[in-house]
């Protein structure tokens, strides 16, 4: 079961038309740049790319092992952008939720952005080799459960319908599991996992909410977060992560991605999302909202809390 | 290097009682930084302040500590002398030992070391104090009342004669109030609308008060001295400035018989009509629900009467702007109703007095109605089932209020006066009926008012039954009272041609949105809040906003106009100044650090943060930041913990000072 595949053959056709349309739009002077998807060295794989040239068109691809949310290069990683321009940006539905939170929180204008969505099955898991072929088995968890296979509000979207098969879900079953916990099964199961964290902040890093220049655990007057890898540091950080991205994270499961750790930290966040969900009957979407449900404050709000 | 130093309160005996303030002083004295630690039986008074300053001009001291009650009480105070002894006074802070620790502590030992702590943690704290320079706002000198009933009248026409411009916004179609509804008012009988009705002209003929009737409060934005007021003016489908108040079009309206709430549904009234005749302003408002061009479209008879052409059919509501320095709340009160509540209520219905079905049942106004010269029966007592006059009279009172199973345990304060006087007017219009009074006990407290309720009892002739009523029912066209007489210890029964109650006193409806518009806060009743139940009986928590009148609680007419004028003094007194200082607590963007995700300026509850462009020298755009307009900020600090990369904090209240004061435990 683990081996039934996953028709990918709309990549050929959705890559052809990302290289068409960015090609058009390049050289009509639409944007000043597309980032995207390149292959990158080893077989299959791989890597973000700006193009700024109509001529470079060609190097753009879309296949499973587009793994990367690109969001993160319209924010902090804005090196090789140009300053000024609407640029273009190729998107999963995944990615696109990022987007639209970031439109939502000052970062984006959305009239700055040209937006190339991408009609997607799934991609493959970071464990996985980039040149094999996409299974029930070697599809990321994030796309077991994905419900954005086909982005919307995009100003172009290649006319493909992914085959998309029910799938056993991960996360879901995870926070199941853990639901069923006793409060210290699960505080001792997170302390067992925060306890390999090395502080290495990838996961802050490759996090597109993550956008503050300054980020609060890097201060020191005060000090708020331990910055040596000890257990209370990085509970304490590992928190604020959570606590910080609840309401606002997509589920674009980049930072359990590049976690040298393996900490599992999309569960995490799936499980901040579910709570959202069930208090305040928000998700996050593809519609630009203005206040999060964290910075808004209704009559009806659960006030089960105070005792 | 800091020289602080210390004063610890024994507040008489509050605080020395349960903390050994010897001991704290002793042990703070030896904290790094402290070079001064006394402890004095009254550090607020006189020479106990006196003692703060001597200490810091002779120790040069540069922060100050004073450990004693609540900020709340008497930081003002303290803060006051430091400055008087020419330190800033933001270099002054307060440990409260006293509701934190004597007060709710009663093992001494403990409670000294707590009190150790507590004062060893603002030590840390104040030495990262910075000196806050006074920033001073101007004030608008307009002020707005909500509610035009007699407690609103009176605010209005005091602060309009003292000088200033007046909005007042009613929500009726005339201002009055509950008291143009009164017949005749205790302790003297005087006419209520006889010395009402001049005090209204005198609003709608005063130069500096502006009228707004049919209008509700839409929001309100801003800050002592600086408030926008937006107003709900509802369409009233008469133009107002050109209706000459003739009063052809309600003559000639073909539907007649609506209920007139003015008269508590007793009297009739047109789809278009003034509540009243001595409506002020005497513009009358179309019905929109009732109305029958409204309804299907044809009619349209006042139009075509009216003279001016005032009827406006196709007039929408419109919302104005208003700049005002202050605000008097006065929204009065309304009457509780004994019908059945719906589930959940606190607040129960009186199913053994027929939850209101049972017609000649009614209620203290409408009593009111009945006995004025001017209501539905034309000063006649008169039942309002079948219109012959009742012979046999019970009052009931404290119906809803002192009821704990009802919902309610407060006292309603003016039903024992208002049901003696019922029985004065009823003896004076029905010779040969007989009055009964069910009471629990009569609380006359005020000027001539015992004698007043004795003279219900040994002149007019009323008789007063210590006991309450268990249950009502209608038997033919009597209303059997079943209740009990505690003072010969014997069961009653009294059959009786109409029953009238003294239902409990409850704020107006929708009390509870206003006050969350206006950011007032409010009791489990929907009561509004002083500051000070003794002290600062007029003033709201929130700065700027004043109460008058019954939505503070159950007020008679002598205390709401007393309470009137004091908040209108209270307004008078804000704008004899033309810069107001507010305490420089306020938030500040930490710019190198904010990425304009504007989080803050949606949580700020004032509208104090505005974006700002951070440019390069040669003009180009770098990035967009937060800025805190301190004329605006409220220094609530919800910012600061909004806040994702801890780029704004509030003076006074820094990250570095609360972890200071974490670190220090």
């Amino acid at each position: 079961m683990h081996d039934n595949p996953i028709d990918t053959s709309i990549y050929a056709a959705v890559t052809e038309a990302i290289q068409g349309e960015a090609r058009r739009i390049l050289s009509e002077g639409h944007v000043a740049a597309v980032v995207g998807y390149a292959a990158a060295r080893r077989k299959g794989s791989a890597q973000p790319v700006v193009v700024t040239r109509a001529d470079d068109a060609g190097k753009l691809i879309f296949s499973a092992a587009c793994v990367n949310n690109l969001a993160v290069y319209l924010t902090k990683a804005r090196k090789e952008i140009p300053k000024s321009g609407k640029i273009g940006i190729v998107v999963k539905g995944c990615d696109l939720k990022a987007l639209v939170g970031l439109m939502g929180e000052s970062q984006l204008k959305r009239e700055e952005l040209y937006l190339i969505g991408v009609p997607c099955a799934g991609v493959l898991a970071s464990t996985i080799q980039p040149d094999t072929a996409l299974t029930a088995g070697t599809i990321a968890p994030k796309c077991r459960e994905c419900d954005a296979h086909l982005p919307t509000g995009c100003d172009f979207v290649p006319a493909r319908q992914p085959v998309t098969p029910e799938l056993e879900k991960h996360y879901s079953a995870e926070i199941a599991r853990l639901e069923a916990m006793t409060p210290a099964e699960r505080w001792a199961y997170w302390k067992g996992q925060f306890k390999k964290c090395i502080k290495c902040y990838a996961c802050r890093q490759v996090c597109p909410f993550c956008f503050c220049e300054q980020c609060l655990c890097d201060r020191n007057k005060p000090q708020m977060v331990e910055t040596t890898p000890r257990p209370a540091g990085n509970f304490a950080w590992h928190i604020v992560r959570a606590m910080h991205l609840a309401g606002r994270c997509a589920g674009c499961a980049e930072c359990e991605r590049v976690c040298p750790m393996d900490i599992p930290l999309n569960l995490l966040n799936r499980k901040m999302a579910k709570e959202l969900k069930e208090l305040y009957d928000y998700e996050a979407g593809f519609e630009v909202r203005e206040k999060g449900p964290l910075a808004t404050y209704d009559e009806k709000d659960d006030q089960s809390f105070i005792k | 290097m800091s020289r602080i130093g210390v004063f610890i309160c024994h507040c008489g005996e509050n605080i020395s009682r349960t903390v050994d303030v010897e001991r704290v002083a002793a042990e703070v004295g030896k904290l790094p930084g402290v070079a001064f630690a006394t402890d004095y039986k009254y550090m607020c008074s006189d020479p106990g302040q006196g003692l703060l300053k001597k200490a810091i001009r002779e120790e040069r001291l540069s922060h100050v500590v004073v450990a004693a009650c609540s900020p709340r009480m008497h930081e003002k105070t303290f803060r006051k002398a430091v400055e008087s002894a020419g330190l800033n006074p933001f270099l002054c802070e307060m440990a409260n030992i006293r509701e934190h620790c004597s007060w709710v502590h009663q093992d001494r030992k403990e409670a000294t070391v707590k009190a150790i702590e507590l004062v060893g943690m603002m030590v840390e704290r104040v030495k990262k104090n910075r000196v806050l320079p006074t920033i001073t706002v101007p004030v608008t000198k307009r002020a707005l009342v909500i509610g035009g009933g007699i407690a609103g009248i009176q605010a209005a026409l005091d602060i309009a004669d003292a000088g200033y411009e007046v909005i007042l916004v009613e929500r009726e179609p005339s201002i009055g109030g509950h008291m143009a509804q009164l017949s005749e008012t205790f302790p003297t009988l005087d006419c209520s609308q006889c010395i009402m009705t001049p005090k209204m002209v005198d609003v709608a003929n005063h130069p500096r008060i502006r009228l707004y009737t049919y209008a509700e409060i839409e929001r309100v934005e801003g800050y002592i001295g600086n408030f926008q007021v937006t107003v709900r003016r509802k369409a009233r489908s008469v133009i107002e400035e050109k209706c000459t108040g003739c009063g052809v079009c309600m003559e000639k309206c073909p539907v007649k018989k609506i209920p007139n709430k003015f008269d508590q549904n007793l009297g009739m009234r047109p789809a278009i009509y003034v509540p009243f005749p001595q409506a002020v302003p005497n513009t009358p408002v179309i019905d929109r629900e009732n109305c029958i061009k409204f309804k299907t479209g044809k009619c349209g008879v006042c139009r075509k009467v009216c003279g001016p052409g005032a009827v406006d059919y196709e007039q929408e509501d419109r919302l104005i702007v208003e700049p005002v320095g202050a605000i008097v709340v006065a929204t009065g009160f309304d009457l509780y109703s004994i019908e059945e509540k719906p589930k959940g209520s606190p607040i129960k219905g009186y199913g053994e007095f027929g939850h209101g079905r049972i017609p000649d049942v009614i209620d203290g106004m409408t009593f009111e109605r009945l006995a004025s010269a001017s209501g539905p029966t034309g000063g006649k007592i008169l039942r309002p089932s079948d219109g012959r006059e009742p012979k046999q009279i019970v009052f009931i009172q404290c119906v809803g209020s002192r009821a704990r199973e009802k919902g309610i345990s407060y006292c309603s304060k003016i039903c024992c006066m208002y049901t003696a006087k019922h029985t004065m007017l009823y003896h004076h219009k029905v010779h040969d009926g007989q009055a009964y009074v069910f009471f629990m006990d009569a609380r006359t407290p005020g000027k001539n008012y015992d004698e007043f309720w004795r003279r219900s009892i040994e002149e007019e002739e009323a008789v007063y039954i210590r006991g309450m009523v268990s249950r009502l029912y209608q038997k033919g066209d009597k209303i059997v009272v079943m209740g009990s007489d505690i003072a010969v210890g014997v069961q009653v029964e009294i059959e009786a041609d109409m029953v009238v109650l003294a239902t409990a006193v409850q704020p107006q409806k929708g009390a509870d949105a206003l006050a969350q518009k206006l950011g007032i806060s409010y009791d489990k009743y929907n009561f509004y809040s002083e500051a000070h139940a003794k002290l600062r009986p007029v003033e709201c928590a929130t700065a700027g906003i004043y109460l008058a009148g019954a939505c503070q609680g159950p007020k008679d007419i002598p205390d709401t106009v007393s309470q009137a004028s004091a908040a209108a003094a209270k307004v008078i007194i804000l704008f004899a100044r033309d810069q107001l200082e507010r305490e420089p607590i306020v938030a500040r963007v930490r710019e190198a650090g904010c990425v304009g995700c504007f989080y803050c300026k949606k949580v700020c509850p004032y509208g104090a943060v505005e974006e700002k462009e951070i440019r390069d020298r040669q003009g180009n755009l770098v990035k967009v930041v937060a800025y805190v307009n301190p004329g605006v900020c409220g220094g609530c600090g919800t910012c600061q913990a909004t806040c994702p990369s801890k780029s704004v904090e509030l003076d006074g209240y820094t990250d570095e000072q609360i972890v200071a004061m974490i670190e220090a435990l």
